[in-house]
């Protein structure tokens, strides 16, 4: 009976998708809609400025659902099961990552076409702003013993994306205006910024086995 | 009788707090009731033994298997269940869901077994008719014994429990010391609890922790012996009692070094354990 293999892959994929909080990702996901839609259902047209703040503002609150995804309310009595944490963290991710991309591929299109700033460099952003907002769950996972810190880091988050474009140095700039000589400047610091978080959270599913290797007592 | 959990030297500290101080112990088959009072060390070092946290210096076994390795950690937690303080569950899952949730986090992969196996744990703490009600919908007690299923579950060698009957009544609480009994025979089971009475009623053997060491260790017999003409009662509560308190009777019963000609009583477990932390408090006191 016992030991995975092929067969309860997906077992464990329908009980992984079962636990992933999807009423906080979907609440970020209407939300960050109903933020790009805004223009449509007020009948106007946004210009360029307009329709790349409201796709940020949109991304900052999907990640602000993503802030959850890695709550989970049994992690007290699910921590030491063979099946490991970066399976189950990896699961909700790539569980999630579909529904992310089909949510921003929406988003993007409900901003009429004349406001709508270069789509790969602002996909860029909104990856390096999802992962982020994942990587900053995953640390609190790996750092804490709270089984939901979703509302924490989501707090937390939203403070990072409301802060960071006020206190963010000239150099470091990553909220610049299309048109903007930056531009490409800033786009080269958010593809860094996805990379690092990216590894900050890979790194933060793996559990340490550090503290087991043995050194004599003294 | 051979040890199936042994631990060595065990440190772990959280900033300035030494949790664990130097933790040894030999664990045997049947229930070990580990008793301390509050911020002694006992989650912690059920935490250590169930894999869920790394103590920093010191090694341990369990069923023969190390977790000083990626491999050998698996191997220990495929022979565990573990019920920590607060479990907390998914509320919305029914009783069965959750538990077959955990038995393929625990890699039972034939759908038919593990389905028979969740049925025979919920069958085991008495919730087969309930099984499939929401958790939100089930008493605490039930959801209790849900995480007991939970941590039954593929029938592990090790059981490491953590108050398992705080917040229960009276009767759930006499329901849960059959289990954990019934849990005991044939496995290793580490009961952490304040109940001295659990530990009277259930233990092969005790281990007491205070400041993160463990105190003693034996059977709640020597346990109970330490107290040993040092329960005595009084018409007045003794001013040299290290405790006292007036009982069901009007006499006071008094625990610490009795004067001289004292009405001594039987010693209970409890008495034994009061004693043993009080003489710590004295060494360090003294030192």
């Amino acid at each position: 009976m016992r030991r995975s293999d092929g067969g309860a892959r997906g077992a464990l994929l329908a009980a992984v998708a079962r636990t992933v909080p999807w009423r906080a990702v979907g609440a970020g996901a209407v939300v960050g809609l109903l933020i790009v839609g805004l223009p449509r259902l007020l009948s106007a047209t946004p210009d360029a400025w307009l329709g790349l703040t409201l796709l940020r503002a949109a991304a900052l609150v999907f990640a602000l659902g993503l802030a959850f995804l890695l709550d989970d309310p049994a992690r007290r009595l699910t921590t030491p099961v063979p099946t490991r944490r970066w399976v189950r963290s990896g699961l909700r991710v790539a569980l999630v990552a579909p529904v992310a991309a089909l949510w921003w591929t929406a988003a993007v299109a409900l901003v009429p076409a004349p406001g709508r700033p270069p789509v790969g460099a602002v996909t860029l952003e909104a990856a390096a702003t999802a992962v982020l907002a994942v990587a900053a769950a995953a640390v609190a996972v790996r750092f804490t013993d709270e089984p939901e810190p979703g509302p924490s880091v989501a707090a937390g988050f939203l403070t990072l994306g409301l802060l960071a474009p006020l206190l963010l140095p000239a150099r470091w700039d990553l909220f610049v205006a299309v048109g903007d000589p930056n531009w490409q400047a800033a786009h080269m610091r958010w593809a860094v910024l996805l990379a690092a978080a990216a590894l900050l959270g890979a790194a933060c599913t793996v559990e340490p086995v550090r503290g087991f290797r043995l050194r004599p007592a003294t | 009788m051979t040890a199936t959990v042994s631990a060595s030297g065990l440190h772990l500290r959280y900033g300035g707090t030494r949790a664990l101080d130097d933790v040894s112990l030999r664990l045997t088959p049947g229930v070990t009731g580990l008793l301390g009072p509050n911020g002694a060390g006992k989650t912690t070092l059920l935490r250590v033994l169930a894999t869920a946290v790394p103590a920093d210096r010191g090694s341990f076994t369990v069923l023969g298997h190390d977790p000083g390795s990626s491999h050998g950690r698996q191997e220990v937690r495929r022979s565990l269940g573990y019920l920590p303080q607060s479990p907390g569950l998914q509320p919305d899952f029914s009783a069965f869901e959750f538990v077959d949730y955990v038995a393929i986090l625990k890699e039972l992969s034939d759908r038919t077994a593990r389905h028979r196996e969740v049925r025979r744990v919920l069958e085991e703490v008495d919730l087969g008719d309930v099984r499939a009600k929401r958790i939100k919908k089930l008493s605490g007690g039930m959801r209790q014994r849900v995480a007991l299923a939970a941590a039954l579950v593929g029938d592990p060698g090790f059981l490491v429990l953590d108050e398992p009957t705080v917040g229960l009544d009276p009767e759930q609480r006499m329901r849960f010391r059959e289990l954990i009994a019934q849990a005991g025979e044939g496995r290793t089971v580490l009961l952490s609890t304040h109940q001295t009475e659990d530990v009277a009623m259930l233990c092969h053997r005790v281990l007491v922790m205070a400041r993160g060491r463990i105190l003693f260790e034996g059977t709640p017999a020597e346990l109970t012996a330490r107290a040993a003409g040092r329960v005595w009662s009084s018409t007045e509560r003794a001013p040299g009692a290290k405790a006292g308190w007036r009982t069901g009777t009007g006499s006071f019963r008094n625990v610490g070094d009795p004067p001289a000609g004292a009405d001594l009583l039987e010693p209970t477990l409890e008495d034994g354990y009061l004693l043993t932390l009080d003489d710590v408090d004295a060494e360090v006191a003294t030192a």
